[in-house]
């Protein structure tokens, strides 16, 4: 389990982060979503001791990390590198070596990764002189080749080919179902809706929402889609227990203040009245919609810098 | 530290270690500097061991100073020909057409000489020195004396030097390896130093350094890549010393004794603190920037300070390896790998002075590396414009 608990960072005048705080289970697939300088790399920095927090704490299984837990986790950093006039094998096994491998483990390793990613023939090749989508998966076989417990990548499928991608998803179901915590970050808010248990929406340095999937959507409020064809417009306003309705996906999408039984009887009675009904069904948003509504619902409200220091 | 604590240290040495061997760059690097020793050696060899020979024709009165000329010409080191020219004006084609160095003639005190351009240096010496004897002949024989008396007069004075201290047989020897040695120290911790910096810079720019920091601790990785590159140019140090003294030793020049031994021991010794000091500071002006580019002008100011401290020194040892501003210089710990193991090596330095020099390089460069490895932590994570020193200095991460 990583814990991630109010940490807080400022460079200089600016609040990176403000009491950053989530938790990625074993076993759990936990996406990482905000915007640019909401803090998800820094977050990753800290974590992995790149980086020094200012407070809090990161845990790994309930203890402090410390040099030799870090490197039981696996890291793709936000900007990639690796060295480009060495060989990719060599390379690999280095990186293994450094994360506490012995020199057997990690020739196995780096074969067994290399074979997997589809490097083989690329083994003995200098990196500078792989393809960019080669280069990558050199750059995701370096983040598993310690085998690590734990899986910390940022941005991991930004530039990836379709096919690359498809190879990056299938790795991380498989970490995270031989019981690994893996935690990534990524604007691909529909590959993140598709793979992850979990997912943390941040913003300004802060988790503002937290959950599954569902819960997101349970917590971002209820839409009905009602479709009407006879209904002349504006026949859902004022509806009791309707805040809003608009025309959309056909129909009518109202959205409800409060998902009770009497509201939804009520729009169902009033849709009734107008005419025959088509549709009538709780509207699931994508994991967009939810995020495009959580980060511009609250306004950046300015951070006190006493608070991070 | 902890044996655990120095794995990834033994890691890192090696990789780098590694990168550079195998690296066309030090093979070919190596075997051209070593081409270029032999053909300086050579080059040298040839200056020191060619014959200075002159060739003057003198004509009329000046004929009176064949003689003088003959005789002076020994004591300047020049093997000088003397012929008579009947025909003036056929000695002055020659001169002209370089077969003649000069062409003497009239008055022997006050000849008109008649060269190319201007005479050799040992030549005009020659010449003056066989018109004074003309003229001091002319003056000793108007007053009755006989000149070749005077001269075997003088020739029994002189005084009887005693010496406290024997003069040291192999001054010239240990010269030579007192200034080859500087040399070297000069060049390796220039060269190695320099690419200290370039590797870090080069982690920095290909982004790799977040990965490796990522597992290791950032003095784990400034040690690892000062042992790795250090022992890159210690190899150096011992092929292009032991070549050189291969070559001195087959051309009779170099005879091994004990000093030669404790030259060779002190030299590597100061290497080692040397190349520590110059490297921490190279990797830590090297952590500054983030492109190669940039690596040059942060590392001037370090290369320079060098540059000049070895040029100063340099001819001070060669001028006066006793005097006070040499002995000043190595003292002081920046230059002191470089100076002291010439003095070592020339014999001139007192214990005292070696202790002394040892022990403060070596407190200067635990400052270094202290100072050097916080610069570095704090701006090898920094990408982008160049870290100014005070940020770099300010609050390091554990």
């Amino acid at each position: 389990m990583l814990e991630i608990d109010g940490i807080s960072k400022r460079f200089g005048s600016t609040v990176a982060l403000d009491r950053m705080t989530f938790t990625v289970r074993p076993g759990e697939l936990y996406g990482f979503v905000g915007a640019n300088g909401a803090g998800k790399t820094t977050t990753m920095r800290i974590a992995l001791g790149v980086l020094q927090a200012d407070a809090g704490e990161v845990r790994l299984d309930g203890r402090p990390l410390d040099a030799a837990s870090r490197r039981r986790i696996g890291y793709m950093p936000e900007e990639r590198g690796l060295y480009p006039r060495m060989a990719v094998g060599t390379q690999l096994r280095y990186l293994a070596e450094l994360r506490g491998r012995s020199a057997s483990e990690a020739r196995a390793a780096a074969e067994r990764w290399t074979e997997r990613l589809g490097l083989a023939e690329r083994r003995t090749e200098e990196v500078q002189r792989l393809s960019l989508g080669n280069q990558q998966r050199v750059q995701l076989a370096a983040a598993l080749v310690a085998d690590p417990d734990v899986l910390v990548l940022d941005e991991p499928f930004s530039g990836l080919d379709p096919m690359a991608v498809d190879v990056m998803s299938e790795v991380l179901r498989e970490r995270r179902d031989a019981g690994a915590p893996v935690v990534f970050s990524s604007h691909q808010l529909e590959l993140v809706e598709r793979l992850c248990d979990r997912v943390g929406i941040v913003r300004s340095g802060r988790t503002v929402a937290e959950g599954t999937v569902d819960e997101l959507r349970e917590a971002s409020g209820t839409e009905l889609v009602v479709v009407v064809p006879d209904a002349p417009g504006g026949w859902a306003d004022g509806l009791p227990g309707v805040a809003a309705t608009r025309a959309a996906e056909g129909g009518t999408v109202l959205t409800l203040a409060d998902a009770s039984e009497p509201t939804l009887t009520g729009v169902l009675d009033a849709a009734r009245r107008t005419g025959p009904v088509h549709e009538f069904r709780r509207r699931r948003p994508a994991l967009a919609e939810i995020y495009r509504d959580t980060v511009a619902d609250a306004p950046r409200e300015p951070v006190e810098p006493g608070v991070a220091a | 530290m902890t044996p655990a604590a120095l794995r990834p240290v033994a890691l890192i040495a090696r990789r780098e270690f590694a990168a550079k061997v195998k690296g066309r760059a030090f093979v070919v690097g190596t075997l051209v500097v070593l081409v270029l020793l032999g053909v300086y050696a050579a080059v040298i060899a040839t200056i020191a061991s060619g014959e200075d020979t002159a060739r003057v024709a003198v004509s009329g009165p000046a004929t009176a100073l064949t003689g003088p000329l003959e005789r002076a010409a020994p004591t300047e080191g020049l093997t000088l020909t003397v012929v008579a020219a009947p025909d003036p004006a056929a000695a002055e084609a020659a001169v002209r057409a370089g077969d003649l160095d000069a062409l003497i003639t009239g008055d022997p005190v006050r000849p008109r000489v008649f060269v190319q351009s201007e005479p050799d240096a040992d030549l005009e010496r020659v010449i003056v020195d066989a018109t004074s004897v003309v003229a001091r002949d002319a003056y000793l024989q108007g007053r009755g004396v006989d000149p070749a008396a005077l001269d075997a007069v003088v020739a029994e004075a002189g005084p009887a030097v005693v010496s406290a201290e024997p003069p040291d047989p192999q001054a010239g020897q240990r010269l030579g390896l007192g200034l080859a040695g500087a040399f070297l120290l000069f060049f390796s911790i220039q060269t190695y130093g320099a690419m200290v910096a370039q590797g870090v810079v080069e982690e920095k720019s290909s982004r790799v350094v977040e990965i490796v920091l990522s597992s290791v601790r950032p003095w784990q990785l400034l040690l690892g890549k000062v042992l790795g590159l250090g022992a890159v140019g210690l190899l150096q140090l011992v092929v292009l010393g032991g070549a050189g003294l291969a070559v001195a030793g087959a051309a009779g020049v170099l005879a091994a004794d004990a000093g030669l031994i404790s030259t060779l021991v002190s030299v590597v010794v100061w290497y080692l603190l040397g190349f520590a000091l110059y490297a921490t500071v190279f990797a830590a002006a090297g952590s500054l920037v983030s492109r190669q580019e940039d690596t040059q002008s942060v590392l001037s100011p370090v290369t320079i300070t060098v540059l000049l401290g070895f040029v100063v020194g340099f001819n001070l040892l060669t001028s006066d390896p006793r005097g006070t501003p040499i002995t000043v210089l190595s003292l002081l710990p920046p230059f002191s790998p470089l100076f002291m193991p010439a003095r070592v090596a020339l014999g001139v330095a007192p214990v005292g002075q070696v202790v002394l020099a040892f022990a403060l390089t070596l407190a200067f460069t635990a400052a270094v590396l202290w100072l050097g490895g916080r610069i570095y932590a704090n701006s090898v994570l920094r990408t982008g414009a160049r870290v100014s020193l005070r940020e770099a200095l300010g609050r390091a991460r554990a």
